[in-house]
């Protein structure tokens, strides 16, 4: 994707118009929240469990593909991986998962930069169908090795923690799932501060917007992709390993995660990253709502996709008409 | 090398594959039914990238198209060729309504679509479990020709032929020219004169089409669909990594790209039972960053001395 | 250059010619082609007492002066795995008698590929009665699993007469959950059609084992509804989980039943096992009762150092040895005298009962017909019914939470 093409039109209207768009959002959330909790509160508690989970793992993809434009189809995979790495400290060394996330960041970061010298470097100027199919290949050639490695059948691990629970009242609820709430809010806090505060973030933001006057002004933009690239896989590779706590894995888990990141990438818009937990809210607690109304079940991943598509097909409207 | 020439070998070579099964067995024959099945995905694949346009629904149409043959077979009691044919009337019109929506888009986000129309078909087939039989599936009382290795190699040798002829065709056809300037440059197509949107329709829906046909012969054959199995994500990547280490936007790119990955393929699956797949991914990646014209452009770059 | 390179070319075909053809084998293998889901505990163990069986046989100098050589393809859980795996042992592996079998989702997909090659089969799964009707006029086919509808009966029998021992035992209300395959629906179905005087709600989730594994909706709607009775039907990877999801929401029904076809291995280690009911055909102290299932056991642990923890170890070593009786019997591999020789074999088996073949609602040829009820105490199965065979008293009602 060329950056200039993806700049925010009309940035100073869209702000004011922002603001105004963000209060009433803000009114709209809380409204439904006391519903809920009044209603049914499991649906509020594992709702907002569940869309912190999707924001943490959509966080990064934000960040290269709302930022930088750089598509990556294998980002589910990374998250897969960092999950069965987990698993493998945790059975082999008894590392518990959630100190194990800390060592991943690491060998994650230093994946990431092999990953961008190797292979998506060179299909950065290419065209966008390239890059699709290079990082498609990237994602099959990793959950076919870890299929390779540990077979298709699904694992788990036991931890005791993960069943904690409290109570309210009569109602009982789980409490570790909280965990994916602190990690949304944390990579959310971080990147925004990372974006702002730092060289690099600095630089990808400008990159994102004009690579090629970027340049000109002497930022180097190969290396601007190289760490924010990194980053990336650093941190989807370490909630693999908050993921795995209470899911069980497998060598194609991480392929509904991908089209999930994009679909909330894409409906929040390119480079909104907070906007990414905003909708992350929807979309989990509109799941589990449908998932509480007995005998439909099944129709919560679709209800998932619909609403996506729609909001991709307006957005595309939207580009189309200005 | 002239037409005439050309011709010739490849009617002997036809001749040959058509009186296959009297001189090989039972396991050559399904290992040809599975390439030539994977070459007609990989061709209808790759004709719709030649419009510029990525696709990662193969498995959705194909699903489409087999369930439409075995539930209009089971509750139509309709001719099992009959419901081949209906498999890629079902597809095709699928895509035509599908088409006149997604087709507002491009890129990125219309593969991302895409992609999820399988997962979509999916959970819709899976949840009107008294049609379809919800997750377990359905099955035919028997397979087409009461499973006959002969009669389903021909059919599906007839698919294939079928197929390159459908590729070819569209090679020389107004519709493709019309898509290669538009992928070349859709401002530019647009403004001299050319309809856009509708001839991305038609490929999609031509497309979709072919993949539904195969669809229904591979339910006919096997005798059975399923949400898991018809719908797997297999169909989608190996046709793709087929056409792009085949050689993309050429007919025989996708040919030579199924033949050698399938054979390579049943060969690994032998040796390494779980995670074969590994050599399509690498392929694959392989293809992209060193052989982007595949193996096929290779070829006639260096041994053909074409210019 | 050329004359060489043709004569090289010439010896080359020569040479594959002759070696496709084969050395006159001496004592050509009788093949057993198995498809099982390896990565499962059911299979896994299957497929080790498969090997165990055939062990014994060859060491006894094999069947008919042959050896007998026994093939597993991993069906992963699959129906198009599963067919495709038949599809390798009938073409590259040349089996003689196709056997294993677990899934009824997964046998689905296989019954038509099994139509195609019409060799013996002898098959442990499939509870499924669709599978059953798909099978009509398979004379070649010989099923030793219970159909859903006769393990339904079974159940009906088991808790009716729990009942009556012990009145203070309530079951009158039923809340199922089911894994939304084959194997799960099937068994709703017949819940509801044979539980009829009692009152059955159920709702569908997907299972661990195929990716599944979030039964909290499920488990709400199940305290909401207040049953006496709780049961689960899924497999082997839901069997803890679904326990630590029903404690996080504190949900403890008098009764806590579970109907995996096998348990994790480790699963009696947990405090969350203990009261939960099963339902299985065999059980490890039924050793105590049966020579047969005692020998079993031993050879089992002193050849793989693990205990077997599911019926179907059982059940794969019944499958390899009520085979080799059949094939002793006929003398012959010829399909339509092997039949015959099965239809009349009787072999008493190591989960208690002896197997013999009659013809169930649709097909011919059909085994066993019953199922156990077992309870979790201490960390161990016991055999709560048939009585006949009891090891221990029921427990009840199941033990709260917070008091393990």
């Amino acid at each position: 994707m060329r950056g200039a093409e993806k700049k925010r039109s009309g940035d100073l209207m869209t702000v004011q118009w922002l603001n105004k768009r963000r209060l009433a959002l803000a009114a709209l959330y809380l409204g439904l929240a006391v519903i809920l909790a009044w209603w049914r509160p499991y649906v509020l508690v594992e709702g907002v469990q569940r869309s912190c989970l999707y924001a943490m793992i959509a966080l990064p993809m934000a960040l290269i593909l709302g930022v930088l434009g750089i598509i990556n189809l294998a980002h589910g995979e990374f998250m897969m991986l960092g999950a069965y790495l987990a698993y493998w400290f945790n059975v082999r060394a008894g590392l518990d998962p959630l100190l194990a996330a800390l060592p991943l960041l690491l060998v994650f970061f230093i994946l990431g930069l092999a990953t961008y010298v190797s292979t998506i470097k060179h299909v950065l100027a290419a065209e966008e169908l390239i890059q699709l199919l290079l990082t498609f290949g990237l994602g099959l050639v990793i959950s076919q090795m870890v299929n390779l490695i540990w077979t298709s059948q699904p694992r788990k691990v036991q931890l005791d923690y993960v069943s904690a629970s409290a109570a309210v009242g009569g109602f009982s609820f789980g409490t570790f799932e909280f965990i994916y709430v602190g990690a949304a809010v944390l990579v959310l806090i971080g990147l925004l501060l990372f974006m702002k505060y730092t060289r690099t973030g600095q630089a990808a933001t400008a990159v994102g917007q004009n690579p090629r006057g970027a340049a000109l002004v002497g930022i180097d933009v190969d290396r601007t992709y190289l760490m924010v690239f990194s980053i990336s896989v650093a941190l989807v590779g370490a909630m693999g390993a908050l993921f795995m706590t209470r899911h069980s894995i497998f060598p194609a888990v991480g392929g509904s995660f991908t089209l999930k990141s994009f679909c909330l990438v894409a409906m929040a818009g390119m480079g909104n990253l907070s906007g990414i937990l905003w909708c992350s809210l929807i979309l989990g607690l509109a799941e589990n709502l449908v998932l509480s109304i007995r005998g439909y079940s099944g129709w919560a991943d679709i209800i998932f996709f619909a609403l996506i598509g729609l909001v991709i097909i307006i957005r595309s409207r939207q580009r189309q008409s200005t | 090398m002239n037409k005439a020439v050309k011709s010739l070998i490849l009617l002997a070579v036809l001749v040959l594959l058509a009186a296959l099964p009297f001189y090989a067995g039972a396991y050559p024959l399904s290992l040809a039914n599975t390439i030539m099945i994977f070459m007609v995905l990989a061709l209808s694949w790759d004709m719709l990238l030649r419009s510029g346009q990525l696709s990662f629904g193969i498995a959705g149409f194909f699903g489409v198209g087999g369930y439409a043959a075995v539930l209009s077979q089971v509750f139509g009691g309709i001719n099992p060729l009959l419901t081949i044919l209906l498999a890629a009337l079902t597809a095709g019109l699928m895509a035509l309504i599908l088409g006149l929506v997604v087709l507002q888009l491009r890129g990125l986000y219309f593969a991302i679509v895409t992609l999820a129309l399988a997962e979509i078909f999916r959970v819709i087939v899976t949840n009107i479990p008294d049609l379809t039989g919800g997750h377990e599936g359905t099955i035919l009382k028997s397979a087409i020709f009461a499973g006959h290795t002969y009669k389903t190699y021909w059919l599906v040798l007839a698919i294939a032929v079928g197929g390159i002829v459908a590729s070819e065709v569209f090679q020389r056809s107004r519709l493709y020219f019309a898509l290669t300037s538009i992928r070349n440059d859709e401002l530019v197509a647009k403004s001299s004169g050319i309809n856009v949107f509708k001839y991305l329709v038609i490929a999609f829906s031509i497309t979709a089409a072919i993949q539904g046909l195969v669809g229904g012969a591979y339910a006919q054959i096997y005798g059975f669909v399923s949400p898991e199995g018809s719908f797997s994500v297999n169909f989608t990547l190996l046709p793709l990594a087929m056409a792009v280490f085949g050689g993309m936007s050429r007919t025989w790119g996708p040919v030579v790209g199924a033949v050698l990955l399938g054979l390579a393929s049943e060969i690994l699956k032998l040796y390494i039972p779980y995670g074969h797949l590994i050599v399509y991914g690498v392929i694959i990646v392989a293809a992209i960053l060193f052989l982007p014209e595949g193996v096929v452009g290779l070829i006639s770059k260096h041994v053909l001395r074409r210019s | 250059m050329k004359k060489g390179a043709f004569i090289t070319i010439l010896a080359a075909v020569l040479a594959l010619v002759l070696w496709s053809v084969g050395p006159a084998a001496a004592a050509e293998p009788i093949k057993l082609g198995a498809v099982l889901p390896l990565g499962d505990i059911t299979g896994d163990q299957a497929s080790k007492a498969m090997k165990l069986a055939v062990k014994e046989i060859n060491q006894a100098g094999g069947l008919l002066g042959r050896p007998v050589e026994l093939i597993v393809v991993d069906d992963e859980m699959k129906p198009e795995k599963g067919a495709a795996a038949l599809e390798k042992l009938a073409t590259v592996d040349k089996a003689d008698v196709f056997i294993g079998g677990m899934a009824s989702g997964v046998h689905m997909g296989q019954i038509p590929i099994l139509k195609k090659y019409q060799k013996v089969t002898v098959w442990i799964g499939a509870a499924s009665s669709k599978c059953e009707e798909a099978l009509e006029g398979a004379d070649w086919y010989f099923h030793l699993h219970p159909w859903d509808y006769q393990q339904g009966a079974s159940y009906l029998e088991g808790w009716t007469a729990i009942n009556q021992k012990y009145p203070q035992i309530k079951m009158d209300k039923w809340f199922m959950a089911y894994e939304e395959g084959a194997f799960g629906t099937a068994s709703f179905k017949g819940q509801q059609a044979l539980f009829k005087d009692y009152v059955t709600e159920g709702e569908s989730f997907k299972s661990a084992a195929v990716g599944g594994g979030d039964y909290r909706p499920l488990l709400r709607h199940a305290k909401e509804a207040k049953p006496d009775v709780f049961i689960w039907v899924g497999y082997g990877a839901d069997a803890l989980p679904i326990m630590e999801q029903a404690k996080e929401i504190g949900f403890a029904p008098p009764i806590f039943l579970g109907s995996p076809p096998g348990w994790p291995p480790d699963f009696g280690k947990s405090p969350l096992a203990e009261g939960v009911y099963a339902y299985g055909m065999w059980a490890p102290s039924i050793k105590e009762v049966s020579p047969v299932s005692k020998h079993f056991w031993d050879a089992y642990l002193k050849e793989f150092n693990e205990e077997p923890v599911t019926y179907f170890c059982a059940l794969g070593y019944i499958n390899v040895m009520f085979l080799a009786e059949g094939i002793k019997k006929a003398g012959t591999l010829d399909a339509a005298a092997l039949v015959k020789a099965l239809e009349q074999t009787e072999y008493v088996s190591p989960v208690g009962e002896t197997l013999k073949i009659a013809p169930s609602k649709v097909i011919k040829h059909q085994g066993f017909t019953k199922q156990k009820i077992l309870q979790w105490q201490k960390g161990a199965q016991q055999v709560i019914w048939p009585f006949e065979f009891a090891t221990a008293e029921p427990m009840y009602p199941f033990p709260a939470w917070d008091k393990r």
